[in-house]
């Protein structure tokens, strides 16, 4: 099994064939998390670091009146906040949203981890770096960008995302949420998603049924919401291997 | 939880809610109405100066339980274009 951890953090670059090992060793332990629990709650004490390995887990705050404002999506390969191997207390609350695969990883071997690997350090790092620009980018759609643009360029990411851990062949891929999580993703109301689903699907931009996402066309989707894909710093690890395959090869 | 229907219309795209959405009771579902109003206005507003934006809530025997609408008039007082 390809583990997609190691493929996530393959896209740093620089992790050799011992620090595969080490990752492996590491996401060995895994066990499953029913869907919608919590896996930490905001003022816990950081004693581990999650790893998802499958299903789909969120950052989240509840706001006063109930209301719930989900700040950041893990996909399978993602760390849950690996800064709770440094902070003592979490400032927001994560979640399953589908049954995951988890890895938890106690913060004194994350600390092993990061001094004894310097490779492996410089990875956790760099995935720091990069959903820090993803936290920028939701940020900036939030803000600025109106609703129809604000989803696609949502489901643009998710399409990388999930591409880079191989989890989206054929421009497809599972989009388990509800309109309202999606809601409480976009700073919408789950009423207007719908209107806006309905609307990226008469434009022909995308399919969405039984909850799987199909992109049609993938450039024109990338052209109607202005997406670049420059804060997510990986390129797909698939087509780095067969570049550096066909220039070996060459 | 009771099920409770939203009807919208932007003015252009009106929208008859099939799926509804489960919620405490009809002051929850009034919020989501209200908020609903202003996000179809940010979407619509640069398209022209006349809008009118509404929502109806419904049970789940198609009453109609609450009703809101949002009026968005902007008026040139010089030539559009300039003065």
């Amino acid at each position: 099994m390809v583990n997609v951890f190691i493929r996530k953090l393959d896209a740093a670059g620089g992790l050799n064939e011992t620090d595969h090992e080490t990752l492996r060793r590491l996401s060995s332990h895994d066990r499953l998390v029913p869907a919608r629990q919590d896996l930490i709650r905001e003022g816990d004490r950081t004693e581990t670091v999650y790893l998802v390995l499958s299903g789909f887990a969120c950052c989240y705050k509840i706001l006063p009146r109930g209301r719930r404002c989900i700040s950041g999506l893990m996909v399978p390969g993602d760390f849950c906040d690996p800064r709770a191997s440094i902070l003592d207390e979490m400032d927001h609350s994560i979640a399953t949203m589908t049954d995951c695969t988890v890895v938890e990883i106690p913060r004194q071997t994350m600390w092993r981890l990061i001094e004894d690997h310097p490779r492996i350090a410089h990875a956790v790092c760099w995935s720091m770096l990069v959903d820090g620009a993803v936290t920028r980018e939701w940020l900036i759609g939030i803000a600025r960008r109106l609703a129809p643009e604000r989803m696609a360029h949502l489901f643009c990411e998710l399409l990388l995302r999930l591409r880079a851990v191989g989890l989206a062949a054929s421009n497809e891929y599972a989009l388990p949420f509800t309109q309202s999580d999606l809601a409480d993703m976009l700073g919408l109301t789950p009423i207007h998603v719908n209107r806006v689903l309905r609307d990226l699907r008469s434009r022909g931009l995308i399919v969405l049924s039984r909850r799987r996402l199909r992109i049609l066309d993938e450039a024109r989707l990338i052209a109607f919401c202005s997406f670049n894909p420059n804060y997510l710093h990986r390129i797909p690890v698939i087509d780095r291997i067969s570049t550096e395959k066909a220039m070996n090869d060459y | 939880m009771p099920r409770y229907f939203f009807n919208t219309d932007d003015g252009e795209t009106r929208l008859q809610d099939g799926e509804g959405m489960d919620l405490p009771d009809v002051q929850a579902a009034r919020a989501i109405a209200m908020s609903s109003l202003p996000d179809m206005a940010r979407d619509k507003l640069p398209n022209g100066d006349h809008f009118t934006f509404s929502v109806q809530v419904c049970d789940g025997v198609g009453t109609l339980l609450y009703s809101a609408t949002l009026e968005f008039a902007g008026q040139w007082h010089v030539p559009p274009g300039g003065a």
